[in-house]
């Protein structure tokens, strides 16, 4: 038999082993990262409170551009645009996706299952350009011109996967015994649904829509590629403002839109976490 | 509700599964066959297409005509085609790079933790990707936040001249989807068993043959599919190299909506739409064979 | 093999886990020596701390105070990948992505054999744990009790000076884990290497072990033979926690040269081996295993040992029966009895009896 004691090379004692599997310096990093990440976003910020006319020369603390922001009409119309076009996205999206979901999940085994679902997960595949190219070229070609509507039946599509994928992994986490307890105890096919399995459901499907609502908001590409001219969006309107010259306007505009995105992300964070609870004990 | 649906569970499914067949097929399958013809038609200078057939977007791609009307080779657009893949490759490897470590990092947390370390990597992912790049034009514009303080303190005497450049254009791309290649990183890694670390650690594997020959291998599909979310999004990014490359340095994404926007040529615009796809189509093809194999080899009955 | 040197020594181990601030202590103060070549057991209830000793020894654990040596060296400041010490894992921890022979070479490789080597012995070891012709499968493919000699064999191909085996048997169902033992056992006697045994199945311990360390709350109770263990526990937690037993809690009355006498409850004497150490007056527990009492009909009653008793109740086990007799003053013994060959049971629920036990089988405990 063969010793194989490897002694350190060193002496030293007072070195700490390390637990298997933990490596030094990966706090270090992952702190790093996190200012990589977070850094634009503080930034951006930061200079959307600067009196001066240019983003880059720090004029002194001032929210003179939140009021004009608030102030243009160009972009109170975008608002109103972005709010339209998300909510009625995600009204449809919601609803499509919930019973498409209902089926992938509790139908069984079917034939053209897995095509069903690589269908609906299709838009998350496909580039963002093609998908705005292509939906381009669709509408012109049949001659399609509803303004803000061809906007919105493009965010329809690509929100579809964006609300399937949290009600799909919901139904999936849910225990199908529930179910069946309820249709044992006499409960009809429609009301398992309507007091078991859609009350179990409902985070999820709050979870969907939110996700459909941020990724909406934030669509840019697919939205500048298809809207027209009177459909902007305020994506779309940011984008033209940067083309225009960098003024802290821009950051203010962008602060509050990241505001919105971070508070309905947040909550959707709470909604998701609690249901995970709940739904373990 | 039971009297009008379906008596048949197949006749239900299929009611249930229509509205996303109507709206995906028609506004998204659909577009991208006409899409597919449009790229063999001949572009209508006033946008549009004329209906004549022609190969003439693909024969761009390559060759251009000269002044006495003969086809000569044009790398131009090959040229475009390639540094798209070369940055989209290069912001991949850099994503994986930041990415790994940090998904691997927050595995080694309690329980209760992770979920908000993962909370922190989506929030930026979830904002407007626009807002986020135009944010590092300030960081790296001239006089921006990085160059300022360097010429105060006269470590520099110029501009850096960061903006408009490809390693610009990285970082846009890896700063805009890094969170794709830790969450399904994070996803694998936390499905492994951490016995199986101490095993190898057991069985004489030092650190880094444990994070190698264990790690590694058994968190792959996790990376493979963090790569492909990361390059896939990459090779067609539009805002990226827009705004940070400047409009100059030409990404395939920014190439194909110039066709729509100014250029006016839709088949060619089309003919480069239907190559990314089909790069897409190809790199997808590969991960579900991969994914295949491994099935396969690790025998999961 | 040289006997003189320990194969592991421990001194004064001490483990917490957690801050300093509210600790956990897994371990309180731990010393004990396992010799080169012997097969020793770390037996106890879950949360006494015997796994938590094999992963100090291990490496994947270090220790908050103490010394842990493997023959004549410290290894407290070495990781696990630096120590000749190979561990058999719970639930067996083989690497999924790699075939039976890969898993096997695992460790060799690490260990930078030449390959013509490696492969000789992945051969042997396979072929000593009855797996050769499954060397290509993936873990996944095999049976628990395959996995388990899987496990085994990669533990074993390094050629470890220790071997730990972490609950190896827990996983698997009785016919087979009994079926292991044997092999267990053997295979320790073959390669000759020292096996550290975790278990909290006491017969697993008993019929395996050279020696046994009995583990409670992070202590060392006993270390002893099995016989040494089974028979003369120094403490009734020992007693308890092996083997069925009865308990009968009382006081000293008197003490001569080989007996002690115990009032148990408020009439019934009975008199005990002197182990020594005790003195009038201290409570104790008596302790009587369940085999070492005869039951016999009361005809046949003879002799001072024996007690009239009564049938309280029974349970069936197949080979035996576990008889509760009542023996008045508010006593009730477990007792065996085998059934007859017709297969009836001896007494039945309600039968008088004559209950006998020598002086000799009582020992006396401190309470």
């Amino acid at each position: 038999m063969t010793v194989h004691i490897n002694k350190p090379a060193t002496g030293n004692k007072a070195k700490r082993i390390l637990p298997v599997g933990h490596y030094r310096g990966l706090g270090a990093w992952t702190v790093f990262f996190f200012i990589f990440l977070y850094l634009p976003i503080v930034v951006l910020i930061f200079y959307s409170f600067n009196a001066n006319r240019m983003v880059m020369n720090w004029g002194g603390f001032g929210i003179d551009w939140y009021i004009k922001a608030f102030q243009n009409d160009d972009i109170q119309k975008a608002v109103w645009n972005s709010l339209i076009v998300a909510t009625v996205a995600t009204v449809f999206a919601t609803a499509i996706a919930t019973i498409g979901a209902l089926v992938l999940a509790r139908g069984g085994n079917f034939r053209g299952k897995t095509v069903s679902l690589g269908l609906i997960t299709l838009p998350l595949m496909v580039p963002e350009i093609v998908t705005a190219v292509a939906v381009l070229i669709f509408f012109s070609a049949i001659g399609m011109n509803w303004g803000l509507g061809n906007v919105i039946i493009a965010h329809i599509t690509f929100c579809i996967p964006f609300a399937f994928m949290p009600i799909r992994a919901r139904l999936e986490g849910m225990d199908t015994s529930l179910e069946q307890a309820a249709r044992d105890l006499y409960a009809s096919e429609w009301e398992t649904f309507r007091f078991v399995t859609a009350p179990l459901l409902m985070p999820g499907i709050v979870a969907g829509s939110m996700l459909s609502f941020v990724i909406s908001m934030d669509d840019f590409i697919i939205t500048l590629m298809v809207g027209g001219a009177g459909s902007t969006t305020l994506p779309v309107y940011i984008y033209s403002m940067i083309r225009r010259g960098l003024t802290p306007e821009i950051n203010a505009v962008s602060t509050v839109l990241l505001f919105f995105s971070v508070a309905i992300v947040t909550a959707y964070w709470i909604v998701s976490n609690k249901s995970q609870t709940k739904t373990v004990h | 509700m039971s009297n009008w649906l379906p008596r048949s569970a197949a006749g239900r499914r299929w009611l249930g599964l229509a509205p996303s067949y109507f709206v995906i097929g028609i506004f998204m399958l659909v577009p991208m066959v006409i899409m597919g013809v449009f790229s063999f038609l001949e572009p209508n200078p006033y946008g549009g297409v004329k209906p004549i057939g022609s190969l003439d977007a693909y024969v761009k791609l390559f060759f251009e005509y000269d002044l006495e009307d003969n086809l000569v080779f044009n790398p131009g657009y090959i040229n475009i085609i390639f540094r798209s893949f070369q940055l989209s490759l290069g912001a991949t490897l850099l994503c994986l790079i930041f990415g790994f470590p940090v998904a691997y990092f927050i595995t080694l947390q309690p329980a209760n933790r992770r979920n908000f370390y993962i909370y922190l990597v989506t929030i930026p992912f979830w904002t407007n990707l626009l807002i986020r790049t135009f944010a590092w034009i300030i960081i790296l514009g001239r006089g921006g936040v990085i160059e300022t303080p360097l010429l105060a303190m006269g470590i520099i005497e110029d501009s850096l001249r960061m903006m408009y450049t490809d390693g610009a254009i990285a970082i846009g791309l890896t700063y805009s989807y890094l969170p794709l290649m830790v969450l399904p990183i994070y996803a694998s890694l936390e499905k492994l068993d951490f016995r199986l670390l101490e095993a190898a650690s057991d069985l004489y594997a030092n650190r880094f043959e444990v994070m190698t020959k264990v790690v590694i291998p058994l968190c792959k599909p996790g990376i493979i599919a963090g790569c492909l979310l990361v390059f896939i999004p990459c090779l067609g990014a539009f805002i990226a190299p827009n705004l940070l490359g400047g409009g100059k340095k030409l990404m395939l994404g920014s190439l194909v909506q110039f066709q729509f926007a100014s250029a006016r040529n839709w088949p060619f615009g089309a003919a480069l739409s239907m190559l990314l796809l089909s790069a897409v189509v190809i790199t997808l093809i590969f991960y579900a064979r991969a994914a295949k194999k491994r099935a396969v080899l690790e025998g999961s009955a | 093999m040289n006997e003189s040197i320990p194969a592991i020594t421990a001194n004064n181990v001490v483990k917490h886990y957690g801050g300093s601030a509210s600790p956990v202590v897994a371990l309180k103060n731990i010393s004990l020596e396992i010799r080169d070549n012997e097969f020793f057991t770390l037996l106890g209830p879950s949360g006494c701390g015997k796994t938590t000793l094999l992963r100090l020894i291990a490496g994947f654990e270090q220790v908050t105070d103490g010394k842990i040596m493997l023959f004549d060296d410290e290894i407290a400041n070495l990781e696990p990948s630096q120590r000749p010490v190979n561990t058999v894992f719970q639930h067996y921890a083989l690497f999924p992505h790699m075939t039976v022979a890969q898993n096997v070479a695992f460790g060799l490789e690490r260990l930078k054999k030449p390959r013509s080597e490696i492969e000789t012995t992945v051969n042997e070891v396979l072929t000593l744990v009855k797996m050769k012709h499954l060397a290509d499968r993936s873990p996944n493919q095999l049976s628990g009790g395959q996995q388990q000699r899987v496990a085994l064999a990669r533990a074993l191909a390094p050629s470890p000076k220790v071997l730990l085996l972490d609950e190896p048997l827990s996983a698997l169902d009785l016919k087979l884990r009994q079926a292991m033992r044997e092999e267990l056992k053997q295979l320790q006697r073959e390669t000759g290497i020292t096996f550290v045994f975790v278990t909290h199945d006491q017969e697993e311990a008993l019929s395996m072990s050279d020696r046994i360390a009995v583990m409670s709350e992070g202590e060392v109770q006993q270390i002893g033979r099995p016989t040494d263990i089974y028979e003369h526990p120094v403490n009734r937690f020992v007693a308890d926690f092996i083997g069925d037993t009865n308990f009968l809690d009382g006081e000293i009355m008197s003490i001569d040269d080989d007996l002690v006498t115990c009032r148990v409850g408020t009439q019934s004497m009975f008199e005990a081996e002197n182990s020594g150490g005790h003195k009038v007056g201290d409570q104790v527990s008596l302790f009587l295993r369940p085999e070492k009492i005869t039951l016999s009909p009361q005809s046949e009653t003879i002799g001072t040992d024996t007690r009239p008793g009564k049938v309280a109740n029974i349970i069936y086990l197949g080979n035996q029966a576990a008889y509760t007799v009542d023996i008045g003053g508010g006593i009730e013994l477990i007792a065996q009895a085998r059934p007859r060959e017709d297969g009836n049971l001896p007494f039945a629920i309600g039968d008088s009896l004559a209950v006998g036990f020598s002086a000799r089988a009582l020992r006396v405990l401190a309470q």
